[in-house]
């Protein structure tokens, strides 16, 4: 993972700063390294087919609970399940860090943050190449709306991502290591709302997230309104 | 089929996939069809016997009870029933194993599963298979080395089966969990396994140069079993085919592999494939001479040159440590532990005995959070057995253990714990009589002790020998007798030697001077392992200037990397005369904040410089905080810098032995099952600003400890933190305990799922939206106007 691949200003975000002076910029590029060198990112995906019923959606067989997803992958016959980390030598890093300097743990955990987000990115135009579909859906996670956090489990043993990415559940639901993402993409043949594109099919004012979302801090939250 | 017998053959063939055969529907449970379908199963089985295969793993790689649990299905009896089906479908020819997997959890540092409930777990399972006639136990497609250990030892104590090892490695050489293939070498053979190797992972192509590593670190016969190459994310097939995997075969053989079969993807045409490609053939030649190192779980650190094993972590003579240790305070270990891996140590010491501490309880828990903070091998340090046994089981990797003695009661005690869990030892040259005088003597306790660790069948490079430092003012042939024990141990035994260094200058004046001259001396007559404090003024210096001279830095470039620029700094700094101490910790200057309290103290009373300087700094940064002029990352900075102004006001209290200054106690926590610590480190450094006593209890905290917690240290608040919609409910479990065991407590709650109004529904006094939050709300618990 290179510096460059990682996007300052979402960063900033994700440390509620709109700025940095010289100093704290100057740590940061020390720090964007730092995390960089240590991530050993990888991913893994699955494209698997959907079915609808009136109970709900069935993913590979497996039925996802709420009704968020269901409407989430409306329209859609396939879906990708996918998982990435960014592995636990990053959660070692964040942790040294918070024993000796407190505003490095912050600011690792923000970058860790864009990081893993960065991942996601660049697996999603992987799939996009592999997988063209006339439209796709945007990522979407357990927790996420009523699609309950409590499906994390399922959802990693269907990627048998213990044994191929390293990345586990614990009793609570908490990805490890921590810096780790799942999520469900919908690959669609007919046009997927602008709500789904970039986020979930709620709108903004119905979601619960929208004051700390990072993109409608910065780009204009217009666009997601169904 | 005996185990052993199958051992002398040249080429052992081991099975191919059994979920890839099994064919499983999404949802089913592969080891439910065990009691189930039992038939569906041996079908495998009989396929891959007829293939050729001589050991078949039974059925049971998922039947831990911790992956078992909710599924209704018994992990005792799928085991069980696993092994029979298995034996009847095989026949005698062919050995059944065992076959234990990961629990899917991770344990410590990376996750929160305890050693006990993995070892149990195991435990489980061994029994159930040696019970139902399981001809040898195999532990495979293991990431973290601890939890390998965790089943290696449950394999070892609980039944007396032969047992294989095999990890799964990435193409970097390294583990999912950072554990290269040299720690798991070292350390699985120092567990007795009969044979390591490594399944999963990758393809054959790819985890060829893995094995060849391998066959570097042990000498343990070598076992591959590797995957059909990469599954396609749409069909989930695999790319090889047999042919094209066996053909890759004959380079494992040539490494001198004995074990050979497939893992996912693969079936019995792969193992037919693989037959027919190596019957022809022979194994290659191994090296017979392994390499003396130890590990950790993530770091090898051969001892082929002098390395140096940090002292700080001990207790003796260290007021600060032993407080600390008394406390609880295992945040002054970690940062021991931080500094002296930046130092330049190799391996960590680590000492925690002291009188009121119960050693067997606190010597694993240090470990544990050394751990968390450093990859570093730890050398254990303790008289008390039970202390060194203690935390032998939960160490990962390969330790040093410090020490055992010529007496013969050490000799019985320690060297069999030594044995059991593959550890290297520190000798000390003394015996019933003491210490004695003469190079000679000690010389002879030394080869005593080796020889009763290789009776033990302890290898001989795993025993190391500390030929004892003397006071220099004791007598003036004490050093010489020193280091000429030390240069005949190096010489004639070929052993690594270990000293305290800087015993040698007790009672003296100018002690560092005589430390790196000592040092230097000791170095020259062979000392390999010196323990010595590596912040210490020239002493790290020395040792790597000493490497460089003495040809075991190629090209000195170990020693140019050490003494470049060491780049950025991460604090930084400014040569201002006129910086005030308010404004070192507003704009967050840590070493400048350090430096001008040093000067306050001069003139002014510890509290005075708190009260007058540090707190109005510190509420001048929280009120541009609030009003957003300034943001997280400067808010925490001026935090960090007040901390290290705290740090030597509190230095110098407990110097003077002066009261602490602080406003009260409150006890903080994340609660059980959320890992997430950030935001309550933060609550925590600035709670500590304020002046408060912080009692942390660190992450994943069961609400009983909690509550315990709170009764016993009499605090006016508890602090708790969730970041998951699955914790929130440990949260209000605890505050409901708290309401019952003890109601005058308040409670502050705060962290990402949370909200001021599902703050009041679980019952919390107070909703904190950050950590200045907590800060003012617990003003008015402590010091209400």
């Amino acid at each position: 993972m290179n510096p460059s691949d990682l996007d300052r200003s979402e960063i900033l975000t994700y440390l509620h700063t709109p700025a940095l002076d010289a100093d704290l910029s100057a740590a940061l590029d020390v720090y964007i390294a730092r995390l960089c060198d240590a991530a050993q990112p990888r991913s893994i995906y699955r494209v698997l087919p959907v079915e609808h019923t009136a109970e709900g959606v069935i993913l590979g067989g497996l039925p996802l609970l709420g009704e968020d997803i269901a409407r989430h992958l409306s329209g859609c016959k396939e879906a990708v399940l996918l998982a990435a980390t960014l592995s636990a030598s990053v959660d070692a890093l964040i942790r040294r860090a918070s024993v000796t300097d407190m505003t490095q743990a912050v600011m690792l955990d923000a970058i860790a943050g864009a990081a893993v987000e960065r991942v996601c990115n660049d697996l999603e135009t992987e799939i996009r190449t592999k997988h063209p579909y006339p439209y796709y859906t945007a990522r979407f996670s357990a927790g996420y709306g009523d699609f309950p956090i409590t499906q994390q489990g399922d959802l990693i043993r269907m990627l048998d991502a213990p044994r191929r990415i390293g990345l586990t559940v614990t009793t609570a639901q908490t990805l490890l290591p921590m810096k780790s993402v799942t999520a469900v993409i919908g690959l669609s043949h007919s046009p997927v709302q602008d709500a789904r594109r970039f986020c979930c099919g709620k709108s903004c004012a119905e979601c619960p997230y929208y004051n700390d979302c990072p993109r409608a801090l910065r780009e204009n939250p217009e666009c997601f309104s169904v | 089929m005996d185990f052993r017998t199958l051992l002398l053959n040249e080429f052992v063939y081991l099975d191919g996939g059994m979920g890839t055969m099994l064919r499983l529907q999404p949802g089913e449970l592969p080891e439910r069809l065990n009691l189930t379908e039992p038939e569906r199963v041996a079908a495998v089985h009989k396929a891959y016997a007829e293939a050729g295969s001589q050991i078949v793993y039974a059925n049971t790689f998922g039947a831990n009870p911790l992956k078992l649990a909710g599924t209704g299905v018994d992990p005792a009896e799928s085991i069980k029933a696993a092994i029979r089906l298995a034996k009847d479908a095989v026949g005698d020819g062919v050995c059944v194993a065992l076959d234990i997997g990961p629990t899917g959890q991770l344990l410590p540092p990376a996750g929160q599963m305890t050693f006990e409930a993995a070892y149990e777990s195991f435990r489980v399972m061994c029994k159930a298979g040696e019970e139902a006639g399981a001809d040898l136990i195999v532990i495979e497609t293991m990431s973290d080395l601890l939890e390998t250990k965790a089943a290696v030892l449950a394999a070892k104590e609980t039944t007396s089966l032969p047992f294989m090892v095999t990890m799964t490695f990435t193409e970097t050489g390294r583990t999912f969990t950072g554990c290269p293939v040299s720690a798991a070498a070292l350390t699985l053979e120092g567990l007795g396994a009969s044979a390591i190797g490594v399944n999963c992972s990758l393809g054959p192509k790819e985890i060829l140069p893995l094995m060849q590593e391998m066959a570097r670190w042990t000498s343990l016969p070598l076992i591959a079993k590797s995957n059909a190459g990469l599954p396609d994310p749409v069909t989930g097939e695999y790319d090889l085919s047999p042919d094209a995997f066996a053909a890759l075969m004959p380079a494992y053989a040539e490494c001198g592999v004995q074990f050979f079969g497939g893992c996912c993807g693969t079936t019995p045409e792969f193992i037919r494939a693989i037959r027919s490609k190596l019957e022809p053939i022979h194994r290659g030649k191994r090296s017979c001479s392994r390499p003396t190192a130890v590990c950790s779980g993530t770091k090898t650190v051969l001892l082929d040159m002098p390395r140096i094993i940090g002292e700080r972590i001990n207790p003796t003579g260290k007021k600060r440590m032993k407080q600390a240790l008394l406390d609880g305070d295992f945040d002054y270990l970690r940062s021991e532990a931080i500094a002296q891996t930046e130092a330049g140590a190799d391996i960590l010491d680590v000492n925690v005995g002291t009188p009121g501490i119960q050693e067997s309880e606190i010597l694993p828990q240090a470990v544990q959070v050394i751990l968390e903070v450093t990859d570093l091998p730890l050398q254990l340090d303790s008289s008390d057995p039970a202390a060194l046994e203690a935390a032998l089981r939960i160490y990962p990797g390969k330790p040093i253990v410090n020490s055992v003695n010529g007496k013969a009661e050490s000799l019985q005690t320690v060297l069999p714990l030594v044995k059991h869990y593959g550890a290297a030892i520190v000798g000390l040259t003394l015996d019933e009589n003491g210490i004695p005088s003469s190079a000679e003597a000690r010389y002879a306790i030394g080869e005593r002790i080796l020889h009763s660790a290789m009776q033990l069948g302890i290898p001989k490079e795993d025993v190391f020998l500390d030929c004892l430092t003397l006071t220099a003012s004791t007598g003036e042939n004490g050093p010489s007798e020193t280091l000429r024990a030390v240069q005949r141990v190096r010489e004639e035994l070929g052993l690594q030697t270990v000293l305290g260094v800087s015993n040698i200058s007790f009672g003296l004046p100018n002690r560092p001077l005589i430390n790196r001259n000592f040092l230097c001396m000791a170095l020259a007559n062979g000392l390999t392992l010196p323990i010595m404090n590596p912040m210490a003024e020239g002493m790290t210096d020395t040792v790597r200037a000493y490497r460089m001279l003495a040809g075991f830095d190629a090209n000195c470039e170990n020693y140019i990397a050490a003494y470049q620029d060491a780049g950025v700094s991460a604090s930084p700094q400014t040569s201002n005369d006129n910086l005030t101490l308010a404004d070192a910790v507003i704009h967050g200057l840590r070493q400048d904040a350090a430096i001008l309290t040093r000067d306050a103290l001069k003139a002014y009373a510890p509290l005075d410089v708190v009260n007058e300087m540090l707190i109005p700094a510190l509420d001048a940064v929280g009120a541009d905080y609030e009003s957003g002029k300034v943001f997280l990352p400067q808010l925490i900075q001026a935090a960090t810098a007040a901390q290290s102004a705290f740090g030597v006001i509190k230095q110098q209290m407990s110097e003077q032995g002066g009261d602490q200054a602080n406003k009260g106690r409150i006890v903080i926590a994340t609660v059980q099952g959320d890992v997430h610590d950030i935001g309550k480190n933060i609550v925590r450094l600035l709670l500590e600003n304020y002046g408060y006593e912080v009692i942390d209890l660190g992450k994943d905290v069961p609400p009983q400890k909690i509550v315990d917690a709170a009764i016993s240290n009499q605090v006016q608040l508890v602090g708790l933190s969730a970041l998951m919609t699955t914790t929130v409910g440990a949260m209000e479990e605890t505050i409901k305990l708290l309401r019952q065991q003890y109601p005058e407590c308040k409670t502050v709650v705060g962290g990402a799922v949370l909200t001021a109004d599902y703050a009041e529904t679980i019952g919390a006094d107070y909703y904190a939206k950050d950590a200045k939050a907590t800060v003012d709300y617990a003003k008015t618990v402590y010091e209400p106007q």
